[in-house]
C-alpha cells in the first residue's frame, strides 16, 4: 500500500509540476505575426517603433473579432478593428455626412462623376482615388485593389454580399487611380458601397484570391493602409496594434499603440474603466452610462444620432399564417386596435423607470438626418384607447378584465383579446422589463399579453427552420431595429414592401400590405434628394396612419472613454474607432 | 492470486474491449448530437449577420456552409467529407467540382462559421489555457479539500468540523459568477498594493501585457480564477471525504488495527484513508473532463481564453462545426475518464477484478 501511495504521490507531483510549467511557459502564446507573405511581398514598415507607454490606448471588448472583414460575420468587433488597419473609399461621420477616405473626392452628378442613362433607369459612377496612400509595405493603393476587391466579393463560390451588390453591372478600371462602377438601376446608396463601416479595399498583391473573400488569410492577418498595423493577436486575450509609419496623413495618429483586450463581462469592463486600466469600453448599456455619469476617470460619449429604435411589430396575419388577406389576424388586423395599443403605451414611463431617462422617444422611421419627417407624436391616453376599443366592438362582457369581441369585425363573437408577446433574450434585463411594463399597460386597457422571451436565433431564423417571425408564428414582437448609414431605401423596401412579406423574402414579417407604399418605395430609388425626402415622409405618414409598427424610443449608442483621451466620439454610423487617427492624449 | 502476466493480460483485454465500445458509443453519440444540434430551434443563419440578412446572402452562406444539403447528407459530409464526390460550388445547380471537406474521420472537423478558421485550430489555441487553469484549480482544490475532509472526520463535531461543514455548505451554495465579481471588487477595485499603489490583483487575463514574462505575474493572474473555481470543489471533495471516512472509521478492521498496537496516525492514513479514497477517485474521474472542457462562468468573468467560452459562444451563435467538435471531444474525454476510473478502481480496490 505504501508503494501505491508513493505512486499516486509521484503522479500527482508530475501532473502538478507540468501544469505549473505550462502556466509559466515563457513563450508568448499563439501569435498571428505580421503577415509574412509568400509568394506575396514581404511587408515593410512593420518595424515596431519605440512605444511611448503614455500614448498607448487600451480598448476592452466582449469577444474576439471573427476577422478584420466585417462581411464575414458582421459582429461589430470586426468593424472596430478594421477601422484601425483598413480604409474604404468613404466613411460616414456621426452626423451622417459621408467623407472621403481613399477617394480623392465624392462623386456626384454636379462634378460629372455620376452619369445617368438617357432614360434615367441606370447610372455609372466614376471614382478618383488619392494617389498618396500606401499599404504598409510601401505598395501604392490603386484601382487594381478596388477591382480585385470587387471580383473577390462577387465570386459566386467564395464571395459575399454587400449592400447594393446586385445593382452592379460591372466595375471597370479607368486608369491607375480611377475606376467606374456601372449600375443596372439607380442606386442612391452608391457613396458608401465601397466604404462605410463594413467594406474595405483589400490589397491585390497580398491577398490570395484563390482562398476566397471570406476565408482568405489576409482577413485575419491584414496588410494595413490605415493608421495602425497589427502586431500580435492572441485569440481570446488581446490584440496589439502599433502606429503605421506609412500612414498617409502626416503626423497622425498621435496614439502610438492600441491594445484591444477581450474582457467578456461588462461589469469587469466597467470596473477596469473606473480603475483607469481601460481607455475605451465599446457599446456600453444604460446601466453603465448611468453609473459613469459622475466618474472622474471614465467619461461617456453619446452618438449625436441614434439608429436602433425599440418597436412593437404587430402581425396583421393570423398567428401561424403569412397571408393577411386570406387569414387576417383576429385582433390586430383592425387598425383601431393597433392605434389603441399605441395610445396605451407610456414611453416616457418606460424611459424613466427602466432607461434612466437616457432613451429618446421616437415615433417615426424617419427621425434622423438627412431624412427627418414631421410626424406628430402620438399621445399617451389610455382612456381614449379604451374608448377606441369599445367603438371597435371589443368590450369586457364577463368582467374578467379581458375584453372580448362583441361586435368587432375581425373575430368571432366572444373571442378574447389575448395575445402572445415575444422579445429576444440577448438584449438583457432592460428589454425584458420593458416587455413586462408594456404588458401591464396593455392589461390596463383590457388586452391580456402573455409574455415570452426567446433567443434571437429562434426569433429571426428562416421560415423552414421554424423562425418565429418569418413563419408568422407570433402576435406582437418587441425588439430594436433601424437602418444603417444614411440611405434608408433598401431598408424601407425590405421592411415595408409587399414583396418582403414572403417568408424569407424580407422583413415585412408583420405583413403590412399597402400598394401605395409599394409605389412610393419604387419612387425612392432616385438621386433627386427632394423627391426622396418627400417620398420617405409620405411613407412615414402612411405608417403613422395605419400603425403596422409602433416606434417607441431609441437606445443611446454610447462608449465609455478615459478622461485622458480627446476626440473620442461615439457614432451610430460607425464604430468608435472611426476617427482614431484624430484622437489626442492629454 | 492471479499472476502479474495474467493480470496485465486481463487489463489489456478489458481496455481494448472498452475502447471498441467507446468507438461505437461515440459514433452513436455523434448521430444523436448532430441531430440535436441541427434540429434545435434557431440556426447559424439567423445569428449570422445580426437581425437582418438578405435572401441573396442567405443562399450564398447556405451553400458555403453546406446547409443547402439535407441533414443526413450534411452528417455524411461532416463524418466522411465530400472530397470524393462532385458538388455544386457556385449555386448554378450543376455539380462542377470536387468538394473540399475530408470529414472528422480524417481529422477534418471543418471550419468555424464565425471565423471561417479550421475548428481544430480554434480549439488548439484554447485548450492549453483551459488545461492550465482547470488543472491547477483541481490540484489546489484537492490539496486543500483532502486535509479538511480528514480532520473534519477525525474531529467530528469539533469547532473545526463545524466551520468546515459550514464552509462546505457555503462553498457549494455560492454562485461562481457572484463570487468571482466579488473577488474582483475586493482584490482589484478596493485593495491596493501598499508599495506601488496598483491594484492588489489583476481583474483577469492570463498575464500582463505591459511587462515581459514573470512567474509572479502569471501566478497573480491565476489567484482569483483558481480561488473562485476551487471553492466549490473544495467544499464538494472535503464533504465527501469526511462522510466516506466517517463510514469507515467505526469498522472492525480498524478496531483490530488499533488493538494490534498500530498508531492512530497509521490507522487513519494507511488503513482508513486508502479505502475512503476509493469513491473520491470516482468523483475525480468524473470531474476530470472539466480540465478539458473548461468552466464558462469563470472564463467569462476572468477573461480567460479557454474552452468554456469557446463552447458557449459556439452554442449561442449556432456555430455547428465548432459546437460539434467541442461536444464530441468533450464526450470522448468523459468516456475515457470513466474508463480511467474503472481501471483505477481495480488498482485501488483488490476486490475489483476484470475477469
Amino acid at each position: 500500500m505504501f508503494t501505491k501511495s508513493r505512486m499516486l504521490l509521484s503522479v500527482s507531483l508530475i501532473v502538478m509540476t507540468s501544469l505549473i510549467l505550462a502556466a509559466c511557459r515563457s513563450s508568448v502564446p499563439t501569435q498571428n505575426s505580421i503577415p509574412s507573405a509568400e509568394p506575396l511581398n514581404e511587408p515593410t514598415g512593420v518595424a515596431v517603433p519605440d512605444i511611448d507607454i503614455n500614448k498607448s490606448v487600451t480598448i476592452v471588448i466582449a469577444e474576439d473579432p471573427p476577422s478584420f472583414n466585417p462581411m464575414v460575420a458582421d459582429s461589430g468587433y470586426d468593424a472596430l478593428v478594421m477601422e484601425l488597419v483598413m480604409l474604404g473609399m468613404t466613411d460616414v461621420d456621426p452626423n451622417g455626412n459621408v467623407f472621403a477616405e481613399l477617394a480623392a473626392e465624392l462623386p456626384s452628378a454636379e462634378n460629372g462623376s455620376v452619369i445617368l442613362s438617357d432614360d434615367e433607369s441606370t447610372m455609372s459612377v466614376t471614382w478618383k482615388m488619392r494617389e498618396d496612400v500606401q499599404w504598409q509595405d510601401g505598395t501604392p493603393v490603386t484601382a487594381d485593389d478596388v477591382l480585385f476587391t470587387w471580383n473577390a466579393i462577387s465570386d459566386p463560390t467564395n464571395g459575399s454580399w454587400i449592400p447594393g451588390s446586385d445593382y452592379i453591372e460591372s466595375v471597370e478600371k479607368v486608369d491607375t487611380y480611377s475606376f467606374t462602377v456601372n449600375y443596372n438601376t439607380i442606386y442612391p446608396g452608391y457613396l458608401t458601397q465601397f466604404g462605410g463601416e463594413q467594406v474595405a479595399i483589400w490589397p491585390a498583391h497580398y491577398c490570395d484570391a484563390e482562398q476566397g473573400f471570406v476565408t482568405w488569410d489576409c482577413g485575419r492577418e491584414p496588410l494595413s493602409n490605415g493608421p495602425f498595423v497589427l502586431q500580435e493577436w492572441v485569440e481570446g486575450d488581446h490584440m496589439t496594434f502599433v502606429k503605421n509609419q506609412n500612414f498617409y496623413l502626416a503626423g497622425k495618429p498621435e496614439v502610438e499603440q492600441v491594445i484591444v483586450r477581450i474582457v467578456p463581462d461588462d461589469a469587469v469592463r466597467k470596473t477596469m474603466m473606473m480603475n483607469g486600466d481601460a481607455d475605451i469600453d465599446m457599446w456600453i448599456n444604460v446601466n453603465t452610462i448611468n453609473d459613469l455619469k459622475d466618474n472622474p476617470t471614465a467619461k461617456v460619449s453619446l452618438s449625436p444620432t441614434d439608429r436602433w429604435v425599440m418597436r412593437l411589430f404587430m402581425n396583421e396575419a393570423a398567428k401561424g399564417t403569412t397571408d393577411p388577406a386570406a387569414t387576417p389576424h383576429p385582433i390586430l388586423s383592425d387598425v383601431n386596435v393597433r392605434k389603441a395599443i399605441r395610445m396605451a403605451v407610456d414611453v416616457d414611463t418606460i424611459n424613466s423607470q427602466i432607461f434612466y431617462g437616457l432613451a429618446n422617444p421616437v415615433w417615426t422611421e424617419f427621425f434622423r438626418p438627412p431624412y427627418v419627417c414631421d410626424v406628430p407624436r402620438p399621445e399617451f391616453d389610455p382612456e381614449a384607447a379604451k374608448a377606441l376599443l369599445e367603438e371597435s366592438g371589443w368590450t369586457d362582457s364577463d368582467g374578467d378584465g379581458i375584453r372580448e369581441c362583441n361586435g368587432c369585425t375581425t373575430a368571432e363573437p366572444g373571442y378574447k383579446m389575448e395575445m402572445e408577446f415575444i422579445t429576444y433574450a440577448e438584449y438583457g434585463e432592460p428589454l425584458e422589463l420593458t416587455q413586462q411594463l408594456i404588458a401591464e399597460m396593455l392589461g390596463e386597457i383590457g388586452i391580456q399579453m402573455n409574455i415570452s422571451v426567446v433567443e434571437g436565433s429562434v426569433l429571426w431564423d428562416l421560415a423552414e427552420n421554424g423562425g418565429i417571425e418569418q413563419s408568422g408564428n407570433f402576435d406582437i414582437d418587441l425588439w430594436d431595429d433601424g437602418y444603417a448609414g444614411v440611405d434608408p431605401t433598401d431598408y424601407v423596401w425590405e421592411a415595408y414592401s409587399e414583396e418582403a412579406m414572403e417568408p424569407n423574402g424580407g422583413w415585412n414579417f408583420f405583413r403590412w400590405d399597402n400598394p401605395v407604399v409599394d409605389a412610393l418605395i419604387d419612387e425612392a430609388y432616385t438621386l433627386e434628394e427632394a423627391t426622396r425626402k418627400d417620398t420617405f415622409c409620405a411613407i412615414a405618414d402612411f405608417i403613422n396612419e395605419e400603425v403596422p409598427i409602433i416606434h417607441l424610443f431609441t437606445i443611446p449608442n454610447a462608449e465609455a472613454y478615459s478622461a485622458r483621451l480627446e476626440g473620442v466620439q461615439s457614432s451610430v454610423n460607425d464604430l468608435v474607432t472611426w476617427n482614431i487617427a484624430d484622437w489626442k492624449i492629454k | 492470486m492471479l499472476s502479474v502476466a495474467k493480470q496485465i493480460f486481463l487489463l489489456a483485454t478489458y481496455i481494448i474491449r472498452r475502447i471498441i465500445q467507446t468507438i461505437g458509443l461515440l459514433f452513436l453519440l455523434s448521430i444523436i448530437l448532430f441531430a440535436l444540434v441541427n434540429i434545435a430551434p434557431g440556426g447559424p443563419l439567423s445569428a449570422y449577420g445580426g437581425k437582418r440578412i438578405r435572401p441573396e446572402r442567405i443562399e450564398l452562406i447556405k451553400r458555403q456552409f453546406g446547409l443547402d444539403q439535407p441533414l443526413p447528407v450534411q452528417y455524411v459530409y461532416w463524418l466522411a467529407g465530400n472530397d470524393w464526390m462532385q458538388v455544386d460550388s457556385d449555386g448554378d445547380g450543376i455539380k462542377d467540382s470536387p468538394g473540399s471537406r475530408k470529414g472528422i474521420l480524417r481529422g477534418d472537423f471543418g471550419f468555424s462559421y464565425r471565423t471561417r478558421q479550421p475548428v481544430l485550430e480554434e480549439i488548439g489555441s484554447r485548450l492549453p489555457n483551459t488545461i492550465t487553469l482547470m488543472g491547477i484549480t483541481m490540484i489546489v482544490a484537492l490539496v486543500i479539500a483532502i486535509p479538511i475532509g480528514i480532520f473534519s472526520a477525525i474531529k467530528q463535531y469539533s469547532v473545526f468540523d463545524f466551520f468546515a461543514t459550514t464552509f462546505s455548505f457555503a462553498g457549494q451554495a455560492i454562485p461562481e459568477f457572484w463570487l468571482g465579481l466579488l473577488l474582483i471588487l475586493i482584490f482589484y477595485a478596493w485593495l491596493k498594493n501598499p508599495v506601488t499603489g496598483e491594484p492588489l490583483l489583476p481583474p483577469g487575463g492570463m498575464y500582463s501585457l505591459e511587462s515581459g514574462f514573470s512567474l509572479a505575474d502569471r501566478i497573480s493572474h491565476l489567484v482569483l480564477p483558481v480561488l473562485t473555481g476551487a471553492l466549490g470543489w473544495i467544499a464538494w471533495y472535503s464533504r465527501f471525504l469526511r462522510s466516506s471516512l466517517l463510514d469507515i472509521l467505526p469498522q472492525n478492521y480498524l478496531r483490530s488495527a488499533r488493538a494490534r498496537g498500530l498508531s492512530e496516525r497509521r490507522v487513519i492514513y494507511k488503513h482508513a484513508l486508502s479505502n475512503a479514497m476509493i469513491p473520491i477517485v470516482t468523483l475525480l474521474a468524473l470531474d476530470l473532463p472539466y480540465i478539458f472542457t473548461g468552466a464558462v462562468l469563470i472564463e467569462t468573468i476572468f477573461a480567460w481564453p479557454g474552452m468554456g467560452r469557446l463552447y458557449y459562444q459556439a452554442a449561442v451563435e449556432r456555430d455547428y462545426p465548432l459546437l460539434m467538435a467541442v461536444l464530441i471531444i468533450g464526450a470522448a474525454f468523459i468516456i475515457l475518464s470513466n474508463l480511467l476510473a474503472d481501471i483505477l478502481y481495480a488498482y485501488l480496490d483488490p476486490r475489483v477484478r476484470y475477469e
